[in-house]
């Protein structure tokens, strides 16, 4: 492993000290920090997760007179909803896809359901649901069900825009801009909307966070998690209706 | 004609550049990533803008498997008195004295031996009626039965249930995790950052509600939600 080597020493001199380098072969060390490192890779992790804090309201009955109504003008209610594969095989894999998602949509009404069918034909007249989706921003504009959002909640974002640009230039501290754009969001001379996040029990949890996400970029301060009701699941009915006719 | 010397050169190589580096990359390996954790069942989280991290010490983890069944794990506080592994012993003891004020008739009980092995398990979930058997098993066979896809029966029992004078087990769980004897634990529970929800971005809604809705029940209102770091531009 290691060996010491003897240089031969000046010819003419007859100097009794000889040199002596020593070389360690260093390549067992190599060998054994090259498996210890193999086994980091395999058996740790680097990503750390992230968490998205949420609270629910509490589940204590609440007085009828206390509820504070909505404003009808403010509010929005999202419906989340997901499509899952049935009994196919995926032709790449060949795994079975059952129960797999295929496609997450969003349903969207701005105020109240509208749910009147005067003519009885069995559609609903006036649908103000609309069918969107989830998209990324396209050239730094908002798309799909982000952009419905950001128009509603236009003058906070603005606002909030403004601030960010000044923390960016170091102008504002990390806990003066989170203070001040609290504020903004919290402001009620503000027009903000109320946004109403409900699910159907098929949807994804993907696509709930997807939700809770929009909600977070759009600066959105007011927003809770809600159940279906019949209204919601009946104007969901005539969407689909809709659109096998069309 | 004269013969031409082959000189001999020497083959050795020296190696501790090579040495210094692979250290070098050792140590970078040991200090930046911590270890997997063995769960029952592989999640692949969805992934948000969201950018808190998940706290490492003093966090309750509730694993939801797209089939609806649910594990707990614990993380203790970085205070050895309160290090994962006693914290999981304490929480054995109270949750069997809950649980056996409950089930007078038949009363679950557990040696030592028991609750030690019990200590060291990192995700657990699993009827109480049958945690004792469990928990004589090697742990090949521990494995086995906590895999939901192996063991249907695999998992904390979970119902929608309001009435908190008959909890149900998950209940049971989450009250005695609560009242353990760490502030920083139920601090964390009470602020939200100590309860973090963990499910597969298939999971359907309705397996999730089950669980947020006896959370509420609770009064746990607040918890979060795990996610993995959205990548740029999505």
């Amino acid at each position: 492993m290691a060996q010491i080597e003897q240089s031969s020493g000046g010819k003419g001199k007859k100097s009794r000290q000889k040199k002596m380098t020593i070389h360690v072969d260093f390549t067992p060390m190599v060998d054994m920090n090259m498996l210890l490192i193999t086994f980091f890779m395999l058996c740790t992790t680097m990503i750390k997760s992230q968490t998205l804090q949420i609270s629910l309201p509490s589940n204590e009955k609440v007085d009828k007179t206390e509820q504070n109504k909505v404003k009808q003008s403010e509010a929005i209610t999202i419906i989340l909803d997901s499509e899952r594969h049935a009994d196919v095989k995926d032709e790449l894999t060949g795994k079975m896809l059952k129960g797999q998602v295929k496609k997450n949509l969003v349903y969207y009404y701005e105020g109240q359901p509208n749910i009147v069918d005067e003519n009885k034909d069995g559609l609903i007249d006036a649908n103000n649901m609309n069918e969107t989706e989830f998209l990324p921003n396209s050239g730094g504009v908002p798309q799909g069900i982000r952009e419905i959002i950001h128009d509603r909640n236009k003058q906070v974002i603005e606002k909030i825009n403004v601030l960010k640009e000044q923390w960016r230039d170091k102008k504002l501290s990390d806990e003066e801009y989170q203070k001040r754009a609290k504020e903004i969001r919290n402001d009620s001379t503000l027009t903000r909307p109320i946004v109403i996040i409900k699910a159907t029990p098929n949807a994804s949890y993907e696509n709930l966070i997807g939700a809770l996400d929009e909600m977070q970029i759009n600066s959105i301060s007011r927003y809770q998690i809600d159940r279906m009701n019949a209204t919601d699941s009946a104007l969901m009915m005539d969407i689909k209706a809709k659109n096998l006719r069309k | 004609m004269g013969k031409v010397k082959i000189k001999r050169k020497s083959t050795l190589i020296d190696m501790t550049a090579m040495s210094d580096v692979t250290v070098l990359l050792l140590t970078f390996f040991m200090l930046t990533s911590t270890f997997l954790q063995k769960e029952p069942v592989i999640v692949n989280t969805p992934s948000s803008v969201s950018e808190i991290k998940v706290p490492d010490t003093n966090l309750v983890t509730v694993l939801v498997s797209p089939k609806g069944q649910v594990f707990l794990s614990l993380a203790g506080d970085r205070d050895s008195t309160y290090s994962s592994e006693k914290m999981r012993a304490e929480l054995l003891k109270t949750v069997v004295a809950e649980y056996n004020k409950l089930h007078k008739s038949n009363p679950v009980k557990f040696t030592n031996a028991q609750v030690n092995t019990f200590s060291k398990i990192n995700s657990f979930g699993y009827p109480m009626s049958r945690l004792s058997e469990f928990l004589n098993q090697p742990q090949v066979k521990q494995d086995e039965l906590i895999d939901p896809a192996k063991n249907p029966n695999a998992g904390i029992p979970i119902s929608i249930n309001l009435d908190l004078d008959h909890p149900n087990e998950f209940q049971i769980w989450m009250k005695a995790l609560y009242s353990l004897d760490n502030e920083n634990l139920s601090a964390a529970i009470k602020d939200g950052s100590g309860i973090a929800v963990k499910a597969d971005k298939d999971t359907p809604y309705e397996v999730v509600q089950v669980v947020m809705d006896n959370l509420q029940t609770m009064k746990m209102n607040k918890f979060s939600l795990m996610t993995a770091l959205k990548s740029e531009g999505e």
